[in-house]
């Protein structure tokens, strides 16, 4: 209390120096219980007040800004709170410990940086905010959660579906290097997904009879992706992957890499790279212009579906489909059992060429289709499309970082697992963080040096013998 | 200093009144806040006007522009290789006496137009081709309606708007729940179906769906639909009835085909003049009808013309009465 003239003093009574009372100093405010001020024999006016009050149930007068934060919080955020100063002790310049801790130079070196620090406090601020914001978004998982957000990241837009057990189930059995394959390649696509926030589905593809009225021998992609698609309402890409296949650069987003910039990193004219020989724009007199035109209408709006296409034409290892009206229209008409009759035995790669098939003879499939290059989502290893795995449109390449390796055609005479774990441990290598390089450094140093070591002594042992 | 009442007003108040921050005085606003306020506005108006930009730029891009004036509906009709000149004649003048009376646009084609579109197959596929091309030729036509030449347009009153397409006539015209190729087959047509959502309307006779007449949509769906039938697998299968059973087939078999579809009356606009198998008095011509055919006249009786006389007769007579 530091009013000095007399005024009404809450908790009753006056303030007046021979009259104070214990709580008055002490600057409690609560109806007192019991006998606060020292015993039942000098009882104030204001005790007896209080004690009154508290039987008839409720205080007397208590304002708000009264407890120990509201009332300490001005000189809180100034200093330390100085407790209990007795007026008679004010004048007496750095009397408490504090005091005495502050005339040393430690403490006047901390005084002046706190001095500093209250001067730039708003600067500071904003960097004690930028700090906690990167610490709770990038480097702890809520980052994750930023990038699967619809609105913020759009994980969630994406599905990827990972053909698992293709040609499996009754037709083969799974062995060790297979199961190995599949492990691999799921953890890959898994991480990759977790990290993007983006979604996975795995499908079993083993071949089955689903339907008691055909046997549509391992066709299921449309269903996979028609069943995909109703799961994850909400999403818009999908992107259907093979097993035999590696995230070299789980570094690379989806969106970076294609979406964002879809008119620049997809193609719609064939004729930039035709592999099958299809005559592209279509001539045909009732046409309309849009169809006839070799990019549909240009615009990247109208691309539902994206096909890379290799040496022998569209490939199905690794492409995406958007939902869209003409997505369902295209997974419709995809399968049907007049084409399957007339051209099973001839049709090897099955959906893909029935999706050539279509790309040529209906033509309003064209404006809806745009191809990306090989390389950007389609890397293939050497053994696929050529043996020296030296072409520029198709075959991976480490100095440029690709995106997806697929190890199309492995197991038709190729070692699969080989493949996979060369590529899986390119990966590991290539995507190094700087400490795991310097670290790997320093042991191929040492390594090095030892075996440079062994080598002398070798050479030593000969000349001697 | 503690107060343990709120401080006392001033005894003295403020010589001006206050700023009431609710009723918002804009030209006061230019004045006290110099340009600051002025500068938000710009900003935020600008980057309204972006925003608006980007989404309509983006959205409403794929809409067909439809010039003005245009024709509502183009009437298809091909005729085949063998037609008299005088018989093209003759149903060219019937169709278009109808179109100018209601507006709309006529295309005729030789099924021999589209010949090298089709290797050797029936030249009765070319109707497919033709109802795209008069889509392209007639782009800001919203329906193409395909008529076979053995068919004459008889109630000229009608307007093919009012008696079919609209919304609440459709959906009080469509059979639901029907069979699409009478007489079992398990393929049923959809209920539940909206009037402005159907872009194929065709009626079945005695023995499936009668292709003599029908309306298409204009759209993608269109497009997705001739081409799917035009389909070259289809034309080689040797199906019986070349494009007849094929649409059968693609309508049995995707759903996104039989989706769009609406099965109506034979009569509404396919009555037959011939029972040819005895067993279709559902379909048969009526007066007041709005089209007459004469199935197959041209092909198993070579005397359309003879049959179709009395009709003629009786389009002139309405014509002179008016």
């Amino acid at each position: 209390m530091s009013s000095r003239s007399p005024s009404p003093h809450h908790g009753g009574g006056w303030s007046s120096p021979g009259l104070m009372t214990p709580q008055g100093t002490s600057g409690r405010s609560s109806p007192m219980r019991g006998y606060a001020n020292g015993g039942a024999h000098d009882v104030t006016w204001a005790a007896a007040q209080a004690r009154s009050a508290e039987v008839k149930g409720y205080g007397a007068f208590a304002p708000r800004n009264n407890n120990f934060f509201n009332r300490h919080l001005r000189t809180l955020s100034q200093s330390l709170p100085s407790f209990a100063p007795s007026y008679a002790e004010k004048d007496k310049f750095g009397r408490g410990r504090w005091a005495r801790f502050q005339r040393t130079r430690l403490g006047q070196g901390l005084a002046r940086v706190g001095r500093k620090m209250w001067r730039w406090r708003k600067p500071l601020f904003v960097v004690a905010a930028l700090l906690l914001c990167l610490l709770l978004f990038y480097v702890t998982p809520l980052y994750r959660l930023w990038r699967r957000t619809s609105f913020l990241g759009g994980g969630s837009k994406f599905v990827i579906i990972l053909a698992a057990n293709q040609g499996g189930g009754v037709m083969e059995w799974k062995g060790p290097r297979e199961w190995a394959i599949e492990r691999d390649s799921v953890k890959n696509k898994k991480k990759y997904a977790r990290n993007w926030g983006y979604e996975l589905e795995i499908v079993d593809m083993s071949t089955k009879k689903r339907y008691a009225h055909e046997w549509r021998e391992s066709w299921e992609k449309v269903d996979t992706i028609r069943n995909t698609m109703r799961k994850y309402p909400h999403a818009e890409w999908f992107w259907w992957l093979d097993l035999n296949t590696f995230v070299m650069e789980p570094s690379y987003s989806l969106q970076s890499h294609i979406f964002n910039n879809l008119q620049k990193n997809t193609y719609r004219d064939i004729n930039v790279f035709n592999p099958l020989n299809i005559s592209h724009p279509l001539t045909g007199e009732h046409l309309d212009p849009e169809t006839r035109s070799a990019v549909g209408d240009g615009k990247p709006s109208s691309i539902n579906l994206i096909v890379p296409q290799d040496c022998s034409g569209f490939n199905l290892g690794s492409f995406f489909v958007r939902r869209s009206v003409w997505t369902d229209r295209l997974l419709d008409i995809w399968w049907d059992p007049v084409g399957y009759e007339q051209k099973h035995m001839e049709w090897e790669h099955k959906e893909q060429d029935s999706l050539e098939a279509m790309y040529r003879n209906q033509p309003w499939v064209r404006p809806h289709v745009a191809f990306i290059k090989q390389r950007k989502v389609n890397s293939f290893p050497p053994g696929a499309c050529g043996e020296r795995g030296d072409d520029p449109m198709i075959h991976y390449k480490e100095k440029d970082r690709d995106f997806l390796v697929n190890m199309a055609g492995c197991e038709w005479g190729r070692d699969c697992w080989g493949e996979m774990y060369h590529y899986r441990q390119l990966s590991n290598r290539l995507n190094r963080n700087p400490w795991e390089k310097f670290k790997d450094g320093i042991s191929d140093g040492v390594k090095h040096l030892r075996e440079g070591k062994k080598k002398d002594k070798k050479d030593d042992n000969k000349k001697q013998s | 200093m503690h107060f343990a009442m709120p401080p006392r007003k001033s005894s003295r108040p403020p010589p001006y009144a206050m700023r009431n921050s609710r009723s918002f005085n804009l030209p006061r606003a230019f004045r006290r806040r110099d340009y600051r306020f002025l500068a938000i506005l710009i900003a935020g108006c600008f980057s309204i006007i972006c925003f608006l930009t980007y989404m309509f730029s983006s959205g409403g891009s794929s809409a067909d522009y439809i010039p003005a004036g245009s024709a509502p509906v183009v009437i298809v009709t091909v005729f085949p290789m063998s037609a008299e000149a005088e018989f093209v004649e003759k149903i060219k003048k019937n169709r278009n006496d109808y179109a100018m009376r209601q507006g709309y646009a006529t295309f005729f084609a030789s099924a021999t137009d589209y010949r090298s579109l089709l290797n050797d197959q029936p030249l009765t596929w070319s109707k497919v081709p033709a109802v795209r091309h008069a889509m392209t030729k007639y782009p800001g036509a919203s329906f193409a309606w395909y008529l076979e030449p053995t068919a004459l347009i008889m109630n000229q009153e009608l307007s093919l708007i009012d008696h079919i397409m609209n919304k609440e006539r459709l959906e009080s015209l469509m059979i639901t729940n029907e069979p699409v190729v009478p007489p079992d087959s398990v393929i049923r047509t959809f209920d539940h179906l909206k009037g402005d959502r159907i872009d194929f309307v065709i009626s079945q006779d005695h023995d499936g769906l009668s292709q003599s007449s029908f309306i298409v949509r204009r759209g993608e769906w269109a497009k997705y639909f001739l081409d799917a039938w035009f389909d070259p697998l289809y034309r080689s299968y040797n199906f019986q009835k070349a494009e007849g059973h094929a649409l059968e087939h693609i309508v049995q078999w995707h759903g996104t085909i039989l989706a769009k579809l609406a099965l109506v009356p034979q009569r509404t606009f396919n009555s037959y003049t011939i029972d040819t198998t005895g067993n279709n008095a559902k379909g048969m011509y009526q007066d007041k009808d709005f089209v007459a055919n004469f199935p197959k006249c041209d092909a198993e009786r070579p005397n359309c013309l003879e049959l179709m006389e009395p009709y003629f007769e009786r389009l002139d007579g309405g014509k002179k009465s008016e």
